[in-house]
C-alpha cells in the first residue's frame, strides 16, 4: 500500500514538469519483425542471471563497479549501458534477450527507479495515462461521485494494461480520448505544472525559512557563550584593575569598599551583557511573528480556525473540545496557601536544609499538600468555609 | 463444572482457561467471568515459594490497585484464594506499548503517539494525586485494551508517597527509564521519578528503539549524562552531594539543533515537552499537570482516538 502512494506521488509530480503528453509508444504486431533468428540474439536463460550482472556482456558490479543499467518500457530487459550503445547506436534493433521479439530504440532507454520491474513498469503505465486523464476535482464542478467514477474508469484503464488485458482495446480508449480531449489536456497540463512550480516555490520557502531559523538560534546560542565568556574576564579584569588603585586608598575603608565595589562591577558587566543580547535574537523573534502570519505556515499554527475546521470537516462536523485531564481534575489544584512567617515547622525546616534532602528534589510543599489532603480528605470540608 | 483449577469453597465465577506467561512471582492465566461472560486475567501469586509469607509485591499490587478506579490505570475486579494462592482478577489487556513499539509492522503516526502520552499521563497523574509513586514505568507495563486505551499496570513495585523521614530505596524502576536522582542513589525522592520513565518512553516511541540503554548501573550514568548533559551544582542544586557524583565525566548539555536532529520529526513543542518531562533536577522537571497543560497536546496534530490506533495483529 505504501508502494503505491509512493509510486502515485513519484507521477503527480511527473507529471507536472513533463511538460508535453507523453507519446504513447506503439504496442502490438505492427511494429513487430517476425524474425527471432536474428542474430543479436544470445543464448542464455535471463530468468535467472546474477542482479548485478549485464546479461549481454557480463560486466558485473564487481569488477567494473560503475556499471549502469538501463531498461526500455517495450520488454523491460535489464541492459548494460555499454550494450545499450552497441546495439542501438545505429537504429532500432531488436532486443538481444533471447526469446524477446521487441524492437527496441535507444532513446526510448532509461534507469530503472524500482527494483521490482512491475513496479517499474506500472509507474511508467500511470505516468502515461495520467499524462492523458488529467482533469481533477474542479473539471467536475466539484461533483465528487462523478469524479469518483472517472477516478475509477482510469484505474482500470491502467490495470487492463498493467495485466495485458484488451491491450489493444484500451490502448485505442486511450488516443480515442486524447484525441477528443486535446484541448483540455493541453490547459491542464499547464495548470498542473503552475500548481507543481507553486508547491515547488513554496517548499523552497519554507526550507529557507527553517535555515535561517536554525541559524538565527545557532548564532544565539554562540554569542550567549561569548558573552558569558566575556563577562568573566571583564569581571576578573576590573577586580584586579579596581584592588590595584583601591590599595592606594585608606586602609580602614579598602575592606568594605572592596565588597561594595565586587558587587557593583559584577552588576555592571552583568548590565552590559544584558543590554548586549544580540542582533540575532531579535531577528528571530522578528521571524518567528513573520511566520506566524504567513499562510504558508498556517499548517503548524495550532490556533489556525482553518485546520480545526478542516478537521470538523473530516471527522463528521461535531468534535469533542479536547481537554487534557478528560474533564477529572481538580478545579482548585491548590486549596491551602502557607504563610511562612506565622507557620514554622522545625521539623520540615530541617529536613529542608539537609543537603541529601534538597539533592533528592524533596519539597515542602508535597507535604504539606498531603498532609492536608489526607486529614480532610472524605470530610466534603472546606477550610475558608469552616473559619 | 468444565474447569478444574476453581475453589470448592466459592461459587464458580472466574475460569481459568490458558496459561499466557508467567513471571518470577506469578503465573497469568486468560479466563471468563461467568456472571457477564467478560474475558479477564487471572494472575496466581505463588505463595508456596515464599516460606515467609506472601511476595512483597503482591500486597503492594492489590494494596494499590484496589484504591484506584481510573480508565488509565488497570482495573482489579477482584481477588479470590484458592488452594492456598492468592489469585487477583484483572482486566484482560491483550497487548502492550512494548510489543506495539518492537512490531515493526506496525506504523504509527505523532497523533498516535501523541495519544499514548496522554492516556499514560492521566493514569500517571492519577496515581500522584493519591500520592502513590509507580516506580516502574516502562512501554512493557503500559498495557493497552482491545480499544486501544492504555492502562498503567504492575504495582509490584509501587508505594505511597512517604512521610517526610523516612527513607526509600533507590533501587527502582528498570534501568533505561530511572531517573538521574535514582542513578545517584537518592533516597527521598519524588514523584517526579516517574515522570522521567514517561520522557524516556517518550523518546522511545518517536525514535522505536530504546532511547538510554544502559548495559550496568555505572553505563546508565554515562550513557544518560552523554545524551542529556551532567548536572552541576548550578541547575541542580547539591547534585554534588552525592557519593557517586565525583566520579563522573562532564558532558555540555544537549542544544536544541542537536536535539532536533536526533528528534526529526519532533516538533518544537514536543521537543518541549519531552526536555520538560527529561529535565536533571527533580524540582524543576515538570509535575504530571504540567505535562498535561503542555501545549504538545494542544497542537496539531489532535491525539488520535484510541480506538482508531493500529494493534498488532
Amino acid at each position: 500500500m505504501s508502494m503505491m502512494t509512493a509510486a502515485n506521488t513519484t507521477i503527480l509530480s511527473a507529471t507536472g514538469v513533463s511538460g508535453g503528453v507523453v507519446s504513447a509508444p506503439t504496442t502490438g504486431g505492427g511494429t513487430t519483425t517476425t524474425s527471432s533468428t536474428s542474430t543479436n540474439a544470445i543464448d542464455y536463460d535471463y530468468e535467472d542471471s546474477n542482479k548485478d550482472m549485464c546479461p549481454i556482456c557480463k560486466t558485473d558490479r564487481y569488477l567494473s563497479p560503475d556499471v549502469k543499467f538501463l531498461v526500455n518500457p517495450e520488454c523491460y530487459h535489464k541492459i548494460c549501458e555499454s550494450c545499450v550503445d552497441r546495439i542501438f547506436s545505429l537504429g532500432p534493433a531488436q532486443c538481444p534477450y533471447k526469446r524477446c521479439d521487441k524492437i527496441l530504440r535507444k532513446n526510448k532507454f532509461k534507469t530503472q527507479i524500482f527494483d521490482d520491474v512491475g513496479v517499474e513498469k506500472e509507474v511508467d503505465i500511470r505516468k502515461r495515462v495520467f499524462g492523458v486523464f488529467n482533469k481533477d476535482l474542479n473539471d467536475f464542478d466539484g461533483d465528487l461521485k462523478k469524479f469518483n467514477e472517472y477516478l475509477e474508469h482510469v484505474e482500470e484503464i491502467v490495470y487492463k494494461l498493467d495485466h495485458g488485458i484488451d491491450v489493444e482495446e484500451t490502448e485505442r480508449q486511450l488516443k480515442d480520448y486524447e484525441e477528443l480531449n486535446k484541448q483540455l489536456i493541453l490547459s491542464n497540463i499547464e495548470r498542473n505544472k503552475k500548481e507543481f512550480e507553486n508547491f515547488e516555490e513554496r517548499e523552497k520557502f519554507q526550507k529557507e525559512m527553517r535555515l535561517k531559523k536554525r541559524m538565527l538560534e545557532r548564532q544565539i546560542e554562540e554569542e550567549d557563550k561569548s558573552n558569558k565568556e566575556w563577562a568573566k574576564r571583564e569581571i576578573i579584569n576590573r577586580l584586579a584593575a579596581a584592588s590595584t588603585s583601591g590599595s592606594l586608598s585608606s586602609a580602614s575603608s579598602a575592606s568594605t569598599s572592596i565588597v561594595d565595589n565586587t558587587q557593583d562591577v559584577i552588576e555592571s558587566v552583568k548590565s552590559t551583557v544584558k543590554l548586549k543580547k544580540s542582533s540575532a535574537r531579535r531577528k528571530l523573534d522578528e521571524l518567528n511573528r513573520f511566520l506566524q502570519d504567513n499562510p504558508y505556515f498556517s499548517s503548524s499554527n495550532p490556533n489556525s480556525t482553518q485546520n480545526t475546521l478542516l478537521y470538523q470537516q473530516q471527522h463528521g462536523g461535531s468534535v469533542i473540545p479536547f481537554t487534557p485531564f478528560n474533564g477529572d481534575r481538580d478545579i482548585e489544584p491548590r486549596r491551602f496557601t502557607i504563610e511562612e512567617e506565622l507557620y514554622d515547622d522545625p521539623f520540615l525546616k530541617d529536613l529542608q536544609n539537609k543537603k541529601e534532602f534538597i539533592a533528592s528534589g524533596f519539597r515542602t510543599d508535597y507535604v504539606y499538600e498531603r498532609v492536608l489532603t489526607e486529614a480532610f480528605m472524605g470530610l466534603g470540608c472546606v477550610i475558608s468555609e469552616e473559619l | 463444572m468444565s474447569t478444574a483449577n476453581n475453589t470448592p469453597i466459592a461459587k464458580v465465577e472466574y475460569t481459568k482457561e490458558k496459561k499466557v506467561g508467567e513471571g518470577t512471582y506469578a503465573v497469568v492465566y486468560l479466563g471468563t467471568k461467568q456472571s457477564t461472560g467478560r474475558q479477564i486475567a487471572v494472575k496466581e501469586i505463588k505463595t508456596s515459594e515464599f516460606k515467609d509469607g506472601l511476595d512483597m509485591s503482591a500486597i503492594r499490587e492489590v494494596k494499590y490497585l484496589q484504591e484506584m478506579q481510573h480508565d488509565n490505570v488497570i482495573e482489579l475486579i477482584d481477588i479470590f484464594m484458592a488452594y492456598d494462592n492468592l489469585n487477583l482478577v484483572l482486566e484482560f489487556l491483550p497487548t502492550d506499548l512494548e510489543v506495539i513499539i518492537k512490531d515493526k509492522s506496525i506504523l504509527f503516526t505523532p497523533a498516535d503517539i501523541k495519544s499514548w502520552m496522554l492516556m499514560t499521563l492521566r493514569g500517571v497523574h492519577h496515581c500522584h494525586r493519591n500520592f502513590i509513586l509507580h516506580r516502574d514505568l516502562k512501554p512493557n507495563n503500559l498495557l493497552v485494551s482491545p480499544d486501544g486505551i492504555i492502562k498503567v499496570a504492575d504495582f509490584g513495585l509501587a508505594r505511597a508517597i512517604p512521610a517526610p523521614h523516612e527513607n526509600l530505596t533507590s533501587n527502582v524502576v528498570t534501568r533505561w527509564y530511572r531517573a538521574p536522582e535514582l542513578l545517584f542513589g537518592a533516597r527521598h525522592y519524588t514523584s517526579a521519578i516517574d515522570i522521567w520513565s514517561v520522557g524516556v518512553i517518550f523518546a522511545e516511541l518517536m525514535l522505536r528503539i530504546p532511547y538510554l540503554p544502559g548495559q550496568n548501573d555505572v553505563d546508565q550514568m554515562e550513557v544518560t549524562f552523554r545524551a542529556l548533559g551532567t548536572p552541576t551544582d548550578k541547575d541542580w542544586p547539591e547534585v554534588s552531594s552525592f557519593n557517586s557524583y565525583n566520579k563522573l565525566q562532564i558532558y555540555p548539555p544537549p542544544s536544541t539543533f542537536e536535539l532536533r536532529k536526533r528528534f526529526i520529526a519532533a516538533s518544537e513543542n514536543a521537543l518541549k515537552f519531552m526536555s520538560g518531562m527529561l529535565t536533571m533536577n527533580p524540582v524543576k522537571r515538570w509535575s504530571a499537570i504540567e505535562c498535561l497543560e503542555s501545549e504538545y497536546f494542544q497542537e496539531m496534530p489532535p491525539p488520535t482516538n484510541p480506538s482508531e490506533i493500529p494493534l498488532p495483529k
